[in-house]
């Protein structure tokens, strides 16, 4: 790849990259790191991979394949729905709560939510990939995917609100809160 | 379909309506469209989904990052040998190869239902489009006695390495209009779903005495046959493990 095209690749994919291997990493000098790593691969694995058009499910494979290495995957991730009825339902309020948390308490939910699940929902939420191109790059029946999306949004909604309730119970220091120096 | 399958398939409906064209969303959203409720979980579904991926598009990467990547590229292609590839890596037949893959998934969701020429292919494509349980629960025992209730084929004896394995559920299903037991394990994040068929409602079928493996679809399929059934395993663990099951 030239060197143009590939500088217009790393335009296009490390943010989104970035926060992908940020959900999974869980802090931001190894979500860099697998960043780098991953375009280290594309750059130096030879002329293996010409088609442009599949790079980005390449790279997120690739991100995910070496965050995995060394890694034995979460225990709890099943390709059947089994989540108990009732848990799909949101409240309104919930659509609130995530609209008043900041970016970063969002991501610390996410990071909490079981790896397995995590990585297909993150994919989901940066919104650039349907669920085939997801199935796709995480190497899983498109059956899995729906799964884990529909127990990662459970879960994701159970930290949210663990953080919020976090976030209002947070202690304030007196001299802070009062603008007195102390 | 009712509502908890049609918001199975919708959780993976993105927000802005992206995916209407999708042939596994096309009945899922009609559905929605004729129940309110479907449609205001729907509609406080996709609010959710997008309130989180704008928070989480306000990520930004570490300065520096970008020009790190680009530096560490260049100096990783310059200590790099240019290589021969071997044919099959030839970027024609990677993107034949690719186009095949999406053609096969794509084609895989409007054989609904699943369809299979066989009872390993159905069963294949039965755990790869994804499915709900209509009987939870780890007690074995207790998901035969719920499979004869509804009248289907109860499995005799599993492999001895079952015992091994946490019950997950079970559900019944048709396959060529012919009663079908489904009954779904998990171990270590690695599912194994048994389809229990009757030999009697399969005279056709060959006796499986020893387990026949085949990979199938990211998926490892085994199928064997006792006195009574016909059973076939469907699971993501590898060939290895799963004949260690066996």
């Amino acid at each position: 790849m030239s060197n143009p095209a590939f500088t217009q690749l790393v335009e296009a994919q490390y943010a989104p990259l970035y926060r992908f291997a940020l959900s999974l990493a869980r802090n931001s000098p190894d979500a860099g790191d697998l960043v780098q790593q991953t375009f280290f691969i594309w750059a130096t694995k030879g002329e293996s991979l010409r088609d442009t058009a599949k790079a980005k499910s390449w790279l997120f494979t690739t991100l995910y394949r070496e965050f995995l290495r060394g890694r034995r995957r979460d225990a709890r991730a099943t390709s059947i729905e089994d989540l108990p009825p009732g848990q799909q339902d949101i409240a309104a309020e919930e659509v609130d709560r995530v609209a008043r948390l900041d970016a970063a308490t969002v991501m610390t939910a996410l990071q909490s939510v079981d790896e397995v699940f995590r990585a297909p929902l993150t994919l989901f939420y940066l919104e650039d990939m349907s669920y085939l191109e997801i199935a796709d790059a995480l190497e899983v029946p498109m059956g899995t995917v729906m799964s884990r999306l529909s127990r990662g949004k459970a879960q994701l909604r159970a930290a949210l609100e663990r953080e919020d309730r976090g976030a209002a119970t947070k202690v304030v220091p007196f001299s802070a809160a009062k603008g007195v120096k102390s | 379909m009712n509502n908890d399958e049609a918001k199975f398939l919708l959780t993976a409906y993105r927000p802005g309506g992206r995916d209407a064209n999708d042939p596994a969303m096309t009945e899922a959203l009609a559905q929605a469209r004729q129940d309110p409720a479907l449609q205001e979980w729907l509609t406080r579904a996709q609010a959710h989904d997008a309130v989180v991926a704008g928070k989480l598009g306000e990520i930004t990467p570490p300065p520096g990052l970008r020009d790190a990547i680009l530096a560490g590229a260049r100096l990783g292609s310059r200590t790099q040998a240019p290589r021969r590839r071997a044919w099959w890596r030839q970027p024609v037949w990677l993107a034949a190869a690719a186009a095949l893959a999406l053609l096969l998934s794509v084609g895989a969701w409007k054989l609904r239902p699943a369809k299979g020429t066989t009872l390993d292919e159905f069963a294949v494509n039965y755990v790869a489009r994804g499915f709900m349980l209509e009987k939870r629960g780890a007690d074995v025992a207790a998901l035969k006695s719920w499979l004869q209730e509804q009248g289907g084929p109860v499995p005799i004896s599993l492999p001895a390495r079952f015992a091994e394995l946490r019950g997950l559920g079970c559900r019944t299903l048709q396959y060529q209009g012919k009663d079908i037991s489904l009954v779904c394990f998990e171990r270590e994040g690695r599912e194994f779903h048994v389809f229990v068929a009757r030999r009697e409602d399969f005279p056709d079928r060959p006796l499986e005495v020893a387990p026949r493996l085949r990979g199938a679809n990211r998926l490892v399929a085994a199928a064997w046959s006792d006195t009574r059934n016909h059973y076939v395993l469907v699971s993501d663990a590898t060939l290895p493990d799963v004949r260690k099951l066996l």
